[in-house]
């Protein structure tokens, strides 16, 4: 069959759901519904969180893949019951209970939980980008500079943000040349962004 | 932010326009609109399929639904519109061989056939169709770079197979996308045994036939009795094939069960309504 003969054939998907990448967002957002780890620590409730990823993965799994309660009971290694209870939980019901509207409930509250956090991450809907693929773009140095300035107390001076950014590398440049010609106080993760990117154009 | 609500007359703007688009076949003479001509209403004939509606074609194995389905995406290629045709059931090989005898026998230019169609091949993969949102994901990538204006699934049965359950959910999903995406569409759904042959009713129960917009069954008949045989004066043995419209959200349409035949050359040829059909056969 010549090139002119043939038929324009898509045979794999362009894009893959990485589900357990969504389940951890949604696990995640979980604990911050609850107010953080801490809180729940404080409260010891951290015997929560296993039904936490529990309801997370359920509520993905039938959110995504549309998968069957049975399919997903089955890959879950759960009972049916437990995943239609996690489907069928009230979420308004539940986050009554949780900002203490109300004393008692009889939902599935970790369902009910992860329903609700569901549909933040999806309204939210950030975007996963993997290493390799921050490299291709040139922003993976971008990606490490907010990991590091994660919880800092802005603004800061040339010494807190060399410390805190110590052995990066900005295209082939220590972070400690860039620091030096960079304008001080910085306030905000932006700011830092926004000169380093200038000063390493 | 999005408007929760609009008065009627705000969505005169962005009403769709109601014309046909042709499946090649005498289909398009059974939609129509009702047009008001001095004192009285003329119906016109939409000229195929109503545009933007997403039609679900249901019938028995071998009843035509896939050939009907590949008239649509042939004639509709050979006019210059694109087609997105995602193949669950049939391999894209035997789609082109399938295609390109339907082209030849319609005197259809193959080329522009071959131009205008984009297939999405589910069926060798396991993910496109297990995963709704993998092949959604694929679709709106065919029609955002191909720029297509219709779109085929034949099976969306084939998205539900093993998961009737789900067929509401799945059908309701791809239903959303093709309208999202501004296309005409059709569904080709799989009856099962126990379903009426005449009915809407396909794999999923009537999930299919209550959220699109209409439905087209195919039916065929065994001649097995003489008392068939005289009415229909077709020998015994032979099979009689119906097509009718079941029922359309969006237009005025024919009601009527009308008889067709699948001809040598793999395309569907309706005949005439089957009241008519009877009487001029002497039954």
């Amino acid at each position: 069959m010549s090139e002119e003969e043939k038929m324009e054939v898509i045979s794999s998907p362009v894009s893959t759901i990485d589900v357990d990448h969504l389940a951890e967002r949604v696990f995640q957002e979980c604990i911050n519904i609850l107010g953080g780890l801490r809180k729940l620590t404080y409260y010891r409730n951290l015997t929560w969180l296993p039904s936490l990823a529990e309801a997370a993965y359920v509520v993905v799994l039938k959110g995504e893949l549309f998968k069957t309660n049975r399919e997903i009971a089955e890959e879950l290694g759960i009972t049916e019951q437990t995943v239609k209870n996690i489907l069928q939980a009230n979420e308004k019901e539940v986050e009554r209970y949780i900002t203490g509207e109300v004393e008692k409930i009889d939902e599935h509250k970790a369902g009910g939980i992860a329903k609700l956090a569901y549909k933040k991450v999806k309204r939210e809907r950030g975007i996963f980008i993997k290493e390799d693929e921050l490299d291709v773009l040139g922003i993976a140095w971008a990606l490490m500079v907010l990991i590091r300035l994660r919880g800092a107390d802005f603004p800061l001076d040339k010494e807190e943000l060399k410390t805190r950014l110590k052995d990066i590398v900005i295209k082939g440049v220590p972070s400690e040349q860039i620091i030096e010609k960079m304008r001080f106080p910085v306030n905000s993760p932006a700011e830092v962004l926004h000169q380093i990117k200038e000063l390493t154009e | 932010m999005k408007k929760e609500f609009y008065e009627l007359y705000e969505l005169k703007s962005k009403a769709v326009k109601l014309f046909g688009i042709s499946t090649g076949t005498k289909l398009d003479e059974m939609f129509w609109r009702v047009e008001r001509e001095g004192e009285n209403f003329v119906k016109k004939p939409l000229g195929g399929l109503p545009f933007l509606s997403v039609m679900n074609i249901t019938g028995l194995p071998d009843s035509g639904k896939s050939v009907l389905a590949e008239q649509f995406a042939i004639v509709q290629a050979s006019k210059d519109y694109k087609v997105l045709f995602v193949t669950v059931e049939s391999p894209a090989d035997f789609l082109y061989t399938s295609m390109k005898a339907k082209a030849d026998y319609l005197g259809v230019d193959f080329s522009k056939v071959l131009k205008n169609i984009v297939v999405i091949d589910a069926s060798m993969n396991d993910e496109l169709r297990e995963n709704p949102k993998a092949l959604m994901d694929t679709m709106a990538y065919a029609i955002r770079e191909k720029h297509t204006s219709n779109v085929v699934i034949d099976s969306i049965t084939g998205l539900y197979e093993h998961k009737e359950v789900m067929a509401r959910q799945i059908v309701r999903v791809f239903f959303n996308f093709l309208k999202k995406w501004r296309q005409t569409g059709i569904f080709i759904s799989q009856k099962r045994s126990a379903q009426i042959a005449e009915s809407a009713e396909a794999a999923g129960g009537l999930a299919v036939a209550h959220i699109v917009d209409g439905t087209i069954v195919l039916d065929k008949k065994l001649i097995t009795t003489k008392w068939e045989s005289n009415l229909y004066n077709l020998p015994i043995g032979s099979v009689l094939r119906t097509i009718r419209i079941d029922g359309c959200r969006l237009t005025g349409h024919d009601s009527r069960t009308w008889v067709f035949e699948i001809t040598p050359g793999g395309t569907i040829n309706i005949i005439s309504p089957l009241e008519e059909y009877i009487l001029k056969k002497g039954g």
